[in-house]
């Protein structure tokens, strides 16, 4: 009897192995908008990502830009294998514990310039509260023209005491400073002061 | 802010006096005045415009081989900030003698400082080093600076190498120039070539140039025009506008303007031996984009949870359409509200978003009101943060 149970469950662990497997291996359908000289090597590099445990989402989306935009295929999957690399050096910053959302934004993040360590001392900072806030912050101040150490030292102050909702309205303090004339490093440096002073500690 | 005085823009006035060397005997030492008034309007890429009314006072000094600025400015923006601005730039060429026929060494300092709505300030001190190699109506250089820049605590280390060359044809000088900075994490290249014309009394300026290769420092193409029209020796009115790229040194962002003013001089220069290069009366910090001749957009929560975007295009658009992360990057048609609003609501999850838009299924562009950058694809995809929902209010 005993034996009968036991060769059942084998059986029934290898089949949910087996399915998983396939199911893991199943191509992702979006990929079939893609032409027939970009699809295999896309799917190449999805494929090892996945092996190596980090999402694929944002690769397969961002070879639909490159198809949407009418990019060639050269250069869709350079575009794929970069932000491949970029994942999954946010992950060795980030931790094994990073969420996809998270391991995303560290990757545009990395792309914007930030540094390994500041995606590794944002982690700390926020401790269990997600980083995927902070990291698009960091991101768009960046590309609004705070230079990336401002913009790195400005974030990390705020990671550690404010709410999400926090960074996003320091992010708007900025666009606002910068709209009115304000150089970005320095509206970034007036509202990181302005936000600090306006933090509470424990603020819920 | 205006321009300081920094390696990516003291070229020109250096190249000036370089080609007054080339031509000594017509330079001789002189103090030049001037006082600009005017008014500016900046649009930052994604942004709505601001007016800006400033006063820049300004010193020169030139004599063969020797030349010192003293710039300042003072801002008033609509909203009420003001600003403050001074640079101090000198350059010293070696003797004649000490170098082979035609060649010239030159070693310059310019250094700044900002101090914006009284709780903000920026320095720079830089110090440059050209070779430069000169001929009647023409010439060429190699140059590298180093220095450092500040805002606030943190000093950031600067180096910038470049080349360029000139010509001088009757009324006419063009140049070229390229260069590599680096500044901190950033680093870029930019190439520019410049046209001025002096005829009669007109002066004319026009620039072109790129930001290439970049981390941190933008891309773009860039181009500013400028004229200046002297009514009487100590008078002149003058226009300038165009684009130009982020300044990492004095912390300006890339920006779009358009400026009008008039220059009172309390000497009139001999000679056009060393000008200021930069365009006159730039606003404070620049704007970008083209917001207003390109779809807009604004984002808010809709009552039924999801994310509202609104797209302000030209009136007689026929069709707008979004493709974004959140929609596979499958376009989406948006549907006409008002005339020239298009508008679409779709759930969309917190976070950094991509997206671009297109109308009349042109070509797809970032619209403003969004974040730009490079998409990797050879154009611009526009950048969204997309903020939590907020929590139920309490029961």
């Amino acid at each position: 009897m005993t034996r009968l149970v036991t060769r059942d469950v084998v059986a029934l662990l290898g089949g949910v192995l087996v399915m998983t497997r396939a199911v893991a291996q199943q191509t992702d359908a979006r990929l079939e908008r893609l032409d027939e000289t970009t699809r295999p090597a896309v799917i190449a590099i999805v494929d090892s990502v996945r092996a190596a445990g980090l999402p694929v989402n944002p690769l397969v989306e961002r070879a639909l830009e490159g198809a949407t935009k009418g990019a060639p295929p050269d250069v869709i999957v350079a575009a794929v294998r970069r932000l491949a690399g970029d994942l999954g050096r946010a992950r060795d910053a980030l931790g094994p514990g990073a969420t996809a959302i998270e391991l995303n934004a560290g990757a545009e993040a990395l792309r914007a310039g930030a540094g390994p360590d500041v995606l590794a001392r944002l982690r700390r900072a926020r401790g269990r509260q997600s980083v995927t806030m902070a990291l698009a912050v960091f991101t768009d101040l960046v590309a609004r023209g705070v230079p990336v150490d401002t913009a790195a030292t400005a974030v990390l102050a705020l990671a550690a005491t404010v709410r999400d909702e926090d960074l996003v309205e320091f992010r708007r303090a900025v666009e606002r400073d910068i709209a009115i004339g304000a150089p970005p490093a320095a509206a970034a440096s007036i509202r990181l002061n302005a936000a600090a002073r306006e933090a509470r500690p424990g603020r819920p | 802010m205006p321009p300081a005085v920094t390696p990516g823009t003291t070229w020109a006035s250096l190249l000036a006096t370089a080609w007054c060397f080339a031509t000594v005997g017509e330079c001789v030492a002189q103090t030049t005045g001037t006082m600009d008034v005017g008014f500016s309007t900046v649009r930052y890429d994604g942004f709505r415009a601001s007016g800006a009314a400033s006063i820049t006072p300004a010193v020169r000094w030139d004599r063969p081989g020797a030349g010192v600025t003293a710039r300042g400015s003072y801002l008033r923006f609509e909203s009420g900030h003001r600003s403050l601005q001074g640079v101090v730039a000198a350059s010293l060429f070696t003797p004649s003698e000490l170098l082979p026929r035609g060649w010239r060494g030159e070693f310059a300092i310019s250094g700044g400082g900002s101090r914006y709505a009284d709780f903000a300030s920026f320095w720079h001190a830089i110090g440059e080093a050209r070779m430069h190699l000169v001929a009647p109506g023409r010439g060429a250089w190699l140059s590298a600076a180093a220095g450092r820049t500040s805002y606030g605590s943190s000093p950031r280390p600067v180096a910038v190498a470049g080349l360029g060359g000139w010509t001088r044809r009757g009324w006419l000088i063009l140049t070229a120039a390229a260069s590599r900075s680096f500044i901190g994490d950033t680093a870029y290249s930019d190439v520019a070539s410049t046209a001025e014309v002096r005829a009669g009394r007109w002066e004319l300026s026009g620039s072109v140039g790129a930001r290439l290769a970049s981390r941190g420092g933008g891309h773009g193409v860039y181009g500013q025009g400028g004229a200046t029209l002297t009514l009487s020796e100590g008078i002149a009115v003058l226009v300038s506008g165009g684009r130009y790229p982020t300044d990492p040194v004095n912390g300006s962002v890339a920006g779009r303007y358009l400026t009008a003013g008039v220059r009172l001089r309390t000497a009139t220069l001999r000679r056009p031996a060393a000008r200021d290069p930069a365009p006159l009366g730039r606003p404070p910090a620049g704007a970008d984009g083209d917001p207003l001749s390109g779809p807009q957009l604004e984002i808010e929560s809709s009552s039924d949870g999801g994310i509202r975007l609104r797209l302000h295009v030209p009136p007689a658009a026929h069709s707008v359409e979004l493709a974004a992360d959140f929609t596979d990057w499958h376009p989406m048609s948006l549907e006409r509200v008002a005339e020239g609003v298009w508008e679409v609501v779709l759930r969309v999850a917190s976070g950094m978003h991509r997206l671009n838009v297109r109308v009349d299924s042109g070509k797809w562009l970032a619209p403003a009101g969004t974040t730009h950058a490079a998409d990797e694809f050879g154009g611009q995809v526009g950048m969204v943060a997309v903020p939590p929902p907020p929590p139920p209010p309490p029961r």
